[in-house]
């Protein structure tokens, strides 16, 4: 397949998003091969622990052993073929158990029935073709577990390189410098191609026009009811409705390899709980550090072309293509340890408010972005503008490096498909630089 | 809408299982008819609507929820629902709900709370088609100023941990 043509400095064409030939490809170029997230150490804290889950269209286990090591498994017996895990968080008592075979938790068979059957044939326990299969690479920083399918490719330093900032701000806002997955996970499913999830994440663009029934709501009951009071809740949804001027005066920040993020659209509030969290913060790293810490607040900061990080409300998101036009997005809570409690139920009202599945802002993107998948499958254009502020982003003189755009830039887009023609065009072996213009 | 007794309700043990059934059938067809702000009406002062995301789940505070309503929020799902920019609403959801296997679990006089179970399903409508919700409902009942009311509907789905499509009217 010829991937250039499907590519221009700033459009693309609409099979990225409804070819089923391109969706098969990404999975073997870019899914077998990027650094994808698979998950926290904090959901396998015990030897024995497993998280199943996928990457790519892959079923993958990662589990913790016997010695506190983290090690990611196909999720297949390699005697019969059954799975070994059912998908979520779960624990075995140092043995996984398929219908036909048990394994150690390194992932060597231990013993199949009737093993005297096996006498003078090829069949050998100690094989390690007959021991559960590793993916190829594994790599965490923070807690935070990303792996790679493909033996060679970019180390996971330098490909975390540019957004490296937003996990430690994630973490150094706890004041034990560690976060929990707390809450369970919140599951929702798009009938749109993962791209589209990835574009809007930092599009700043689209909330005016996509969230207007949920923030008109939410303002005509603080106008009726309360004044013109907005509680928390509904200030977070009103946030959506702040006129064009408040977006464009954001900044856009992007990196290497499509990552990339947009500086926060929430003031840290400084409410009495702010300020018992920011005394628990100050006592373990001191009032200056902690001050320095909560300076740097960010909205979605996107780690391309898996995961979400919101570092300022402790959400994580996951995004898991399941077809062309399929897509499972997954939504985790962090604590922050050491902080309070009642930081954490907070975490959980602005998870139930903007990402629950019932979400009333939420929904409205959902639906927009399968309208898109639907409008794309016509024969109705072929090619998808990027155009907005193009030419005008600039290298950013500050450490980490990367563009910087405007807020209502579309560079986020372009950065990620210029990450997308690296990863898609075989064998090109080169750095994936987002060129500044 | 007629009342099955005229009388004022003094105390929960006033209150007869067909009152409560009548109760429970009263409130989903509002639903099911959109007359959202009469059926947010049923609902106590302090009242909430709350769906766990998982089974026996605690509570709602120390763990996500697919919805843990209070009225502010309800109301603000409602202007939504009502409102002619809500693009997923277009065409808007239609729903029918079956109420079913009603128990009166608990009754007591102190506080004048029962605690009603039920089972339920109820199929929605919308534009990528037909989907059904199923599972339990236990309502908290309040006798306030001489009228029954909601206290707390907990919305206990079978699927509740399941990857959704988004959910956008009161189940
Ligand atoms: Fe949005």
């Amino acid at each position: 397949m010829d991937i250039d043509r499907l590519i221009k400095k700033d459009e693309v064409h609409r099979d990225v998003y409804v070819s089923e030939e391109v969706f098969g490809l990404e999975m073997d170029r870019i899914f077998g091969s990027a650094w994808i997230y698979v998950g926290h150490d904090s959901q396998i804290p015990n030897p024995g622990d497993y998280w199943t889950t996928r990457i790519g269209l892959q079923s993958v286990v990662m589990t913790r052993g016997k010695r506190d090591e983290i090690n990611i498994f196909y999720n297949r017996c390699p005697h019969k073929g059954a799975r070994i895990a059912e998908e979520g968080c779960g624990h075995t008592n140092g043995l996984f158990r398929c219908p036909f075979s048990t394994f150690n938790l390194d992932g060597k068979l231990r013993g199949v029935p009737y093993l005297d059957g096996y006498q003078d044939t090829s069949f050998d326990l100690t094989d390690p073709r007959f021991s559960l299969r590793k993916v190829a690479r594994v790599a965490a920083y923070r807690g935070f577990v990303f792996a790679s399918l493909a033996e060679d490719g970019a180390e996971f330093e330098d490909f975390l390189a540019g957004v490296k900032s937003s996990l430690d701000n994630f973490c150094d806002r706890a004041p034990e410098g560690t976060v929990s997955v707390a809450g369970g996970v919140f599951r929702v499913v798009q009938r749109s191609n993962w791209k589209i999830f990835f574009e809007n994440l930092n599009d700043t663009g689209h909330p005016i026009a996509t969230h207007e029934s949920s923030y008109r709501a939410a303002r005509q009951y603080s106008e009726e009811v309360l004044d013109g009071e907005l509680p928390f809740e509904l200030h977070i949804i009103d946030g959506n409705g702040a006129p064009p001027k408040f977006w464009s005066d954001l900044d856009l920040h992007a990196f290497d390899y499509g990552h990339s993020y947009m500086t926060a659209i929430f003031n840290a509030p400084d409410d009495p709980l702010s300020q018992q969290y920011f005394a628990s913060l100050a006592a373990k790293v001191g009032g200056d550090r902690a001050e320095e810490i909560l300076a740097v607040n960010r909205h979605n900061t996107i780690i391309y072309p898996s995961c979400s990080p919101h570092t300022s409300f402790q959400q994580w998101r996951v995004i898991r293509p399941l077809s062309v036009d399929r897509t499972l997005v997954e939504i985790f809570t962090f604590r922050l340890d050491g902080a309070p409690d009642e930081l954490l139920q907070r975490t959980f009202t602005y998870s139930n408010v903007v990402n629950s599945p019932s979400s009333i802002v939420m929904t409205d993107d959902v639906h927009v972005y399968a309208e898109c998948q639907k409008g794309l499958s016509t024969q109705g254009g072929d090619w998808v503008s990027q155009h907005r502020n193009a030419g005008q982003d600039q290298p950013y003189s500050g450490s980490e490096g990367g563009l910087i755009g405007v807020g209502t830039s579309e560079l986020p887009i372009r950065n990620q498909f210029r990450a997308w023609h690296e990863y898609m065009s075989e064998g090109s072996g080169q750095s994936v630089s987002p060129e500044a213009s | 809408m007629t009342s099955v007794n005229p009388q004022p309700i003094n105390s929960a043990s006033d209150i007869s299982y067909e009152m409560v059934c009548h109760f429970l059938y009263r409130e989903a067809r509002l639903l099911d008819q959109r007359k959202f702000t009469e059926w947010d009406n049923l609902f106590a002062e302090q009242g909430m609507y709350w769906i766990p995301l998982i089974e026996d789940q605690p509570d709602p505070i120390n763990h996500l929820s697919l919805a843990y309503e209070d009225s502010m929020m309800r109301q603000v799902r409602i202007n939504r629902l009502n409102h002619n920019r809500a693009w997923s609403q277009k065409p808007r959801s239609r729903t029918s709900h079956m109420v079913s296997a009603i128990v009166i679990e608990k009754i007591c006089d102190e506080t004048n709370r029962l605690v009603v179970g039920s089972a339920f399903q109820m199929a929605e409508w919308r534009s990528f088609g037909l989907r059904t919700f199923a599972g339990l409902y236990t309502h908290t009942l309040v006798v306030s100023d001489g009228h029954l009311k909601i206290g707390e509907k907990r919305v206990d789905l079978i699927d509740s941990g399941e990857a959704f499509e988004p959910i956008e009217v009161f189940i």
